[in-house]
């Protein structure tokens, strides 16, 4: 039998167009979310949740919530008194406050109770005794030197990481450029609005074993964390994750209700249900964060880059969550769309006392994204050069390192921005349409899976089991969770192109910590790649068992043989077969039909301290060229079109990339222009709700062109690489390119406001710079960087004169 | 347990003496407003009286040069069936919620909630509507711009109902129109409603989200009648001269009361209604001029 998964032709369902698999259950209703599920006996759980944004807790009196009939208990932070964190490095955070509060919203107490109405007065009855701090709001507040500790710890103030990282020479980079251009920008946070709000069900068997059914992307952190927090044995505890409702990262990180849930059923002896507000969303967050960035350049006068040095200042908000990944993220990937020869990076994190910032879409690297694409449209006109001109002269080459020890593998970097730029018509409309009518282009790159998991561990980063039934049923088995971006349906895909099957004629059980091997989750755009990968390990094992048997039967040795239409025949003579279930009888004959594969990520990590962030085993590419209408009186923008070209390596379905590049562009277009986090003084949100925390409906979602380009990637599973979160990345600063091509402002922050670009037309009028943008970040001293020595073959070494 | 009484009248007298004998009662029709409140925990009524079963408030019906709209037809209802009577209401009536809002919610609804972002509120203002209400002893009516008299309060009585809405059919053009980032399922920056009445030389304004009741310009109405009276500019149709239309658009900002908050800035609120007046002035002026062709 043959199985190869770098074949690109005679492909029989990877490649087809075709709805997910679940895609009825999930239209019709019948697809149960966390908040669906119920069981007898069941309590509501409410988080009574903190009205300050700093404040010590003097003491919580839960004796009149105890009191009221109908609530069976009330828990504090002594009762769940272990700090967690997803990141080893980042233990920061306890699932009600112990002793203080770092922001309005986080949680305080929590209730079980017969129903909502007896746990939400009972909420009421919980009186806690506050010693109002100052609030911490900005960067600038978070560094005064005077000002309040947040977390009495960390490098200073309320540091809470700085690096400072220098790979080749930068000074001589500058020294040898034409032109060395310095530009600031600022990205506001915005945070990812899943339409399902997160849920968690928990209840302990009569066995007294835990089960915890949460709306998660990561049931395996989640597995970690609450073994930890709870003091069980990891097997005392099952996680599934049912179907879920949207993530983009809101689901990543161990929320405070998922805790809560645990263990208020432990407490109880009862199923234990919590589903957050709306509002709650809105506090629990983990979204974007706010960044202030600068960045300076070299350039040689015909536009190739000499330097780079980029700096980024993060406001995390209250705990740690990723964010030290997110910092590095602010300042990994630069290098992997353009040559740089010599790169300097510092990056700093700071506590404030908001709601904690986390990954959304993109994590860490929309905001340098902006900065970095922006900068080199301002460096195109000093050099008097076209934008799609000088990211062509600087594109990263395929199969090289990069200066900060990135591995670039395939890249369609260029082909995606041929794409965008002809099929959009950009050359002839940039600088040409009507006043108030502009075009942007912008380019990215993202990774497919992190390279590294987020605790140290030299275990597979995803297993997938196969068995097969006497009767020729298949079971796949993945701890993946499918969060809406049809995962399941893509594993299925895999699985059956290897067996000749069809995806519909698979059983999959995913995300279930008891049934399914670990995957480390749905986030860094890693489970096509990784999974998948794993998926065609498990089924080409298997594919061989069953060859092996149906080789007997037919009589030809099992390399003669393929898998196709439900069929397994010798090649060149398919009257020679038999039927899956018969290869499958004979296989089974000989023994149990039950295989596992792996995949582990090569070893790639750089020799520094940090290079755990940015590596992949495959980088996706993006190009966009955005067109919009403004109306000069009114300061509003309207995406009027959007052509995006993505590099997928291969799309395992065409339908689900098409769907991940379109969601993409949404998400992207509301981030570019009315998305915000936004605080009153005392810290609270706002608008935390879905009125007035503008997103775009259909009526603002542009007219969108995908354009996929298909160059199999030698590592991906039958080529392919990610979808899920590069697209996003080039569109926000081509939406901001085009506003200026619009309107000749500068745009070096969004979102792009009516009322911001009116000021900006407005200070146009009276002769100053039309600029939306800061005018300088916040000042920090983050001392000498750690000097790393490029890789061989990066361009450090071809590094111009 | 909250107990809250539920009143469900099958007739417009049955609505009025369940109304008389419990004022405490949150009227509500369509529900998109008042559930809204009583879900998140802002409103804890003792009672609710619902007009749902209320056929007499579902009518519409033409008398002379009005148009009687009752007080239970929905959005949808004033979209499909009233955009010839009633173009301005039409269009405030789209910009309302999502479908299923729009088919849920009511004109009565929306005047009982009283609210300065309120979308029909406006054209009814620049429409010179009159809104009739009842108890179960006497009807009367009250002028549109007499019936908002603070954010959320209306000049309703604790034994009244909005029974229904006599607006003047247009007789010349009419124009309803938004700002913000996002148009859809909002509550508007703010919002302007325009209504020439070539019959009579009057000229109807009426500001949304821009004050704490939704306001008339009447100066900018006084003006620009004025102005079109003393050059017989109805008869005419000259094109208005550009002083005109800016002198107009400022007395309609002026006119604003605006505020500072999470959907926009006073400065821009001012602005924005300078950029609408203008805009509508000349959008009607030319659908007038048009017509006349």
């Amino acid at each position: 039998m043959t199985v190869d998964p770098s074949r690109t032709d005679d492909l029989a369902v990877v490649g087809t167009r075709r709805p997910k698999i679940d895609a009825m259950a999930r239209l019709t209703g019948e697809a149960r979310y966390a908040d669906d599920l119920s069981m007898p006996g069941m309590l509501v759980g409410r988080q009574l949740r903190s009205i300050h944004a700093h404040a010590r807790i003097r003491s919580v009196d839960t004796s009149r919530a105890e009191a009221l009939p109908g609530v069976v208990a009330v828990i504090t932070g002594r009762d769940v008194p272990i700090a967690y964190g997803v990141l080893p490095v980042s233990q920061d955070e306890n699932a009600l406050a112990v002793d203080r509060v770092r922001y309005v919203g986080e949680p305080v107490a929590a209730v079980a109770a017969v129903d909502e109405e007896t746990a939400e007065q009972a909420l009421r009855l919980v009186s806690v005794d506050y010693e109002p701090l100052p609030a911490v709001l900005s960067i600038e507040d978070a560094l005064d030197p005077s000002g309040v500790l947040i977390h009495g710890e960390g490098q200073g103030a309320n540091v809470h990481k700085a690096v400072a990282l220098e790979f080749g020479d930068v000074d001589a980079g500058f020294a040898a450029a034409d032109l060395v251009r310095e530009d600031v920008f600022s990205f506001a946070g915005n945070t990812h609005a899943p339409l399902e709000q997160p849920a968690t069900l928990a209840a302990l068997g009569g066995d007294g074993r835990l089960t915890v059914w949460s709306a998660t992307q990561a049931p395996h952190y989640l597995h970690r964390a609450l073994a930890r927090v709870l003091e069980l044995p990891s097997s005392r505890i099952r996680v599934v994750a049912p179907p879920v409702g949207g993530g983009f990262g809101a689901k990543t990180d161990i929320l405070p209700h998922e805790v809560a849930a645990a263990k208020l059923a432990m407490v109880t002896g009862r199923p234990v249900k919590i589903t957050l507000t709306r509002e709650e969303v809105f506090h629990s967050h983990r979204g974007r964060h706010p960044v202030q960035m600068w960045v300076r350049t070299g350039f040689t006068s015909d536009g190739r880059i000499t330097a780079m040095h980029f700096r980024s200042l993060l406001d995390g908000g209250a705990y740690g969550s990723f964010g030290v990944a997110s910092t590095y993220y602010t300042g990994a990937l630069q290098t992997t769309t353009y040559r740089i020869p010599a790169y300097r990076f510092e990056g700093l994190r700071v506590f404030t006392t908001k709601p904690p910032c986390g990954p959304k879409r993109g994590h860490g690297t929309p905001q340098p994204r902006f900065a970095v694409e922006r900068h080199l449209d301002r460096a195109a006109e000093e050099l008097g050069l076209d934008p799609v001109e000088l990211r062509l002269r600087n594109a990263v080459e395929p199969f090289s390192r990069t200066v900060n020890h990135l591995r670039i593998t395939s890249c369609g970097m260029r082909a995606c921005i041929e794409e965008v730029v002809s099929a959009s018509g950009y050359h002839g409309k940039k600088g040409h349409l009507p006043r108030g009518r502009g075009v942007g282009f912008a380019v990215s790159a993202y990774l497919s899976g992190a390279g590294l998991p987020i605790y140290w561990n030299d275990m597979p980063q995803s297993e997938v089991h196969i068995k097969v039934d006497r009767g020729g049923g298949v079971t796949v088995f993945s701890g993946a969770t499918d969060i809406g971006q049809g995962s399941t349906s893509t594993l299925a895909t895999i699985v059956a192109e290897i067996l000749g099957l069809q995806p519909e004629d698979l059983a999959m059980v995913t995300a279930d910590t008891d049934l399914t091997p670990v995957d480390l989750g749905s986030y860094s755009s890693r489970v096509t790649f990784m999974a998948g990968n794993a998926a065609i390990d498990a089924a080409s094992k298997l594919a061989r068992l069953v060859a092996e048997g149906a080789a007997q039967r037919l009589g030809v040795p099992p390399e003669e043989l393929v898998f196709r239409g439900g069929q397994v025949a010798v090649r060149g003579d398919p009257r020679k077969s038999l039927s899956w279930a018969q290869a499958v009888r004979a296989a089974s004959a000989r023994g149990a039909l039950m295989t596992s594969g792996v995949y582990w990520a090569p070893e790639m990590a750089g020799p520094y301290r940090g290079s755990g962030v940015g590596i992949s085993p495959a980088y996706s590419y993006s190009a966009a060229v955005v067109e919009v209408a403004t109306d000069p009186e009114t300061g509003e923008v309207s995406v009027e079109e959007v052509w995006i070209a993505h590099d997928i390596g291969r799309a395992i379905n065409p339908v689900l990339v098409q769907g991940q590049v379109e969601g993409s562009v949404y998400m992207a277009v509301g981030e570019a222009l009315m998305e915000e986090q936004s605080f009153r003084r005392q810290g609270v949100h706002r608008g935390p709700s879905l009125l007035d925390y503008k997103l775009p409906t259909t009526l603002e979602t542009p007219k969108i062109h995908t354009i996929l380009i298909e160059e199999p990637d030698p590592e991906g599973p039958f080529g392919a690489k990610e979808a899920g979160q590069g697209p996003l990345l080039p569109v926000i600063p081509a939406v901001a390119a085009a506003v200026e091509d619009a309107l000749g402002v500068v745009v070096h922050e969004v979102p792009i406001t009516p009322d911001r670009l009116l000021r900006a037309l407005r200070a146009g009028h009276r002769g100053k710079a039309p600029v939306i943008g800061p005018a300088s970040v916040p000042s920090f001293e983050f001392g000498e960087p750690e000097r790393v020595q490029p890789p061989v073959g990066s361009p450090a070494e071809v590094a111009v004169p | 347990m909250v107990q809250t009484t539920f009143l469900q009248p099958a007739s417009w007298p049955e609505a009025l003496e369940a109304r008389a004998a419990n004022p405490d009662a949150v009227p509500v029709a369509g529900g998109t407003d008042v559930l809204v409140e009583v879900n998140f925990g802002r409103l804890h009524p003792s009672g609710l009286l619902d007009l749902g079963r209320v056929r007499e408030l579902r009518t519409w019906g033409r008398e002379k040069g009005r148009v009687r709209v009752g007080a239970g037809v929905t959005y949808s209802e004033l979209i499909t069936q009233l955009r010839g009577d009633l173009p301005a209401l039409a269009t405030a009536a789209r910009t309302v919620g999502s479908p299923p809002i729009r088919n849920r919610g009511t004109l009565g609804g929306n005047l009982g909630t009283a609210s300065p972002a309120g979308d029909c509120h406006p054209v009814l203002l620049a429409c010179g509507a009159e809104v009739e209400v009842a108890s179960s002893r006497v009807s009367r009516t009250v002028p549109a711009d007499e019936f908002f008299v603070g954010p959320k309060r209306n000049a309703l009585g604790a034994d009244e109902l909005i029974s229904g809405v006599w607006i003047p059919r247009a007789t010349g053009p009419q124009s309803f129109s938004k700002v913000g980032t996002r148009n859809a399922m909002v509550i508007a920056v703010c919002s302007l409603a325009l209504a020439l009445h070539p019959d009579s030389g009057r000229v109807g304004t009426g500001i949304g989200s821009a004050g704490p009741v939704p306001l008339r310009a009447r100066e900018a109405e006084a003006f620009l009648e004025g102005h079109l009276a003393e050059r017989g500019a109805w008869e005419s149709k000259r094109p208005l001269e550009e002083a005109v239309v800016d002198r107009f658009a400022e007395l309609v900002s002026q006119a604003a009361a605006p505020i500072d908050d999470v959907r926009g800035s006073l400065r821009y609120r001012r602005h924005a209604l300078r950029v609408l007046a203008r805009r509508s002035l000349g959008w009607c002026w030319n659908d007038y001029r048009e017509a006349a062709r």
